[in-house]
């Protein structure tokens, strides 16, 4: 019990650190740390429930970019400022380092067993993210479709200037 | 016409200063390209043909008579993220968009926010927070912490004096990794109690290139493929130059856990 509230504790202020890293402005800083540790959250509630390391990856990371367009949404900022803080505590430091180390000491297999593990990590959250990402921006194009021609095609400016 | 010849040129000029300072503050392609777009038709362009990968910037500007201008231009020195320029930077375009500033104007804005420098003490405060939380965050003690913390900041210097001297981002990861490396494993002999790992976790956070991963993942969605596969590349061939430094410095320094 402690050692999961140091983890969400920590998670925050590290998504903190990577904002201030970033130069995210002042007042989304809190946003963002904020979905660092929601983001470790949904992590810990997925590997109680689901074995391994892939599903709850990919579930943590879809959140993380669920939770960046809507702050987007409400804070009118870039998603990117949002997301990337939020997805670090994702992002398999430890497994990478037990990889080398046991490399280094020769012991081949445990090796062997961080780096899939690593390996995991990455590929599950690359799997969240790619699955949020396509959805949104095929709503994007629903919605440019329904207000009447896609306005990133610059085919239709023939000869007037647009106004955005 | 000639005058309006000279004026496109000058114009687009300005769009590749704009489009670079994007890009090398951190924005998606997707972003750079889309913008770039939007401001080439809000100044008149007939049409606008963007190409942007992480190193090159080429673009053509279709004028309403029909005459082509293109510029090129070489990305050099992908620096870190900013998101404040950025944001900056896309403020800046959104009004233009809807009120199109006059050629001058734009650019020394433009000029403006590309030498603003970045405030340090948010570098040094985010390194040797993030370092520090993450040593923790993977099992360490407060102590184990504030180690990492210093040797955040220890990576922030290096990342000011040593990196313009670096060939590119993999020596530099390589570098940092085996001297960061060699400390923490000294520091681990010379104080008992120590968790070496963690300390090096908490640092490892600070140069894996997570960010560019997921920089590559989204490039590849949106259907920049190339810039997706050079930015993946470029990420993972980062991660193997951080592994190599990290063990080389902890089989010199012989660590043992």
């Amino acid at each position: 019990m402690m050692t999961i509230a140091v983890q969400l504790i920590t998670a925050f202020f590290g998504a903190m650190g990577f904002s201030f890293l970033f130069h995210v402005r002042g007042r989304l800083i809190l946003p963002a740390a904020l979905g660092g540790m929601l983001e470790w959250g949904v992590y810990l509630i997925g590997t109680r429930f689901l074995d391994g390391v892939f599903l709850p990856c990919l579930i943590a990371s879809a959140f993380s970019a669920v939770y960046a367009e809507v702050l987007a949404r409400l804070l009118k900022a870039p998603a990117t400022v949002f997301f990337l803080p939020t997805i670090v505590p994702l992002i398999p430091g430890s497994t990478l380092y037990y990889m080398m180390h046991y490399a280094v000491q020769g012991d081949m297999m445990l090796s062997q067993t961080y780096r899939e593990l690593t390996i995991q990590y990455a590929l599950g959250i690359a799997a969240g993210i790619s699955l949020v990402w396509a959805v949104v921006d095929m709503l994007h194009k629903v919605r440019a479709k329904n207000h009447g021609g896609d306005d990133r095609s610059p085919d239709r400016n023939v000869g007037n200037r647009r106004r955005f | 016409m000639e005058q309006d010849r000279e004026q496109a040129k000058q114009v687009l000029h300005q769009l590749m200063e704009l489009g670079e300072a994007m890009l090398v503050n951190g924005a998606e392609v997707n972003r750079v390209e889309d913008t770039l777009v939007r401001l080439g038709a809000a100044y008149g362009a007939a049409q606008m043909h963007v190409f942007v990968i992480t190193s090159s910037m080429i673009i053509t500007m279709v004028l309403p008579d029909g005459d082509e201008i293109t510029q090129t231009r070489r990305i050099l020195g992908a620096g870190g993220t900013d998101f404040k320029k950025v944001e900056a930077l896309n403020a800046l375009s959104r009004r233009c968009c809807s009120q199109p500033l006059p050629i001058a104007e734009l650019a020394s804005e433009i000029g403006r926010l590309k030498r603003a420098a970045p405030d340090p003490k948010y570098l040094c405060l985010g390194s040797a927070l993030a370092a520090g939380s993450f040593a923790v965050f993977y099992g360490g003690s407060l102590v184990d912490g504030i180690f990492a913390a210093l040797f955040g900041l220890l990576i922030y210097a290096m990342q000011e004096s040593i990196a313009p001297f670096c060939m590119n981002k993999v020596i530099f990861n390589l570098l940092a990794a085996f001297l960061s490396g060699i400390g923490i494993c000294l520091c681990g002999r010379i104080a008992p109690g120590l968790q070496v790992d963690k300390i090096m976790i908490g640092d490892i956070m600070l140069l894996i290139p997570g960010i560019a991963m997921t920089n590559a993942i989204r490039d590849i969605l949106i259907g920049d493929t190339i810039a997706g596969l050079m930015r993946l590349i470029e990420s993972l061939l980062w991660a193997c130059a951080l592994a190599c430094g990290f063990m080389l410095a902890m089989s010199i320094a012989g660590v043992r856990v």
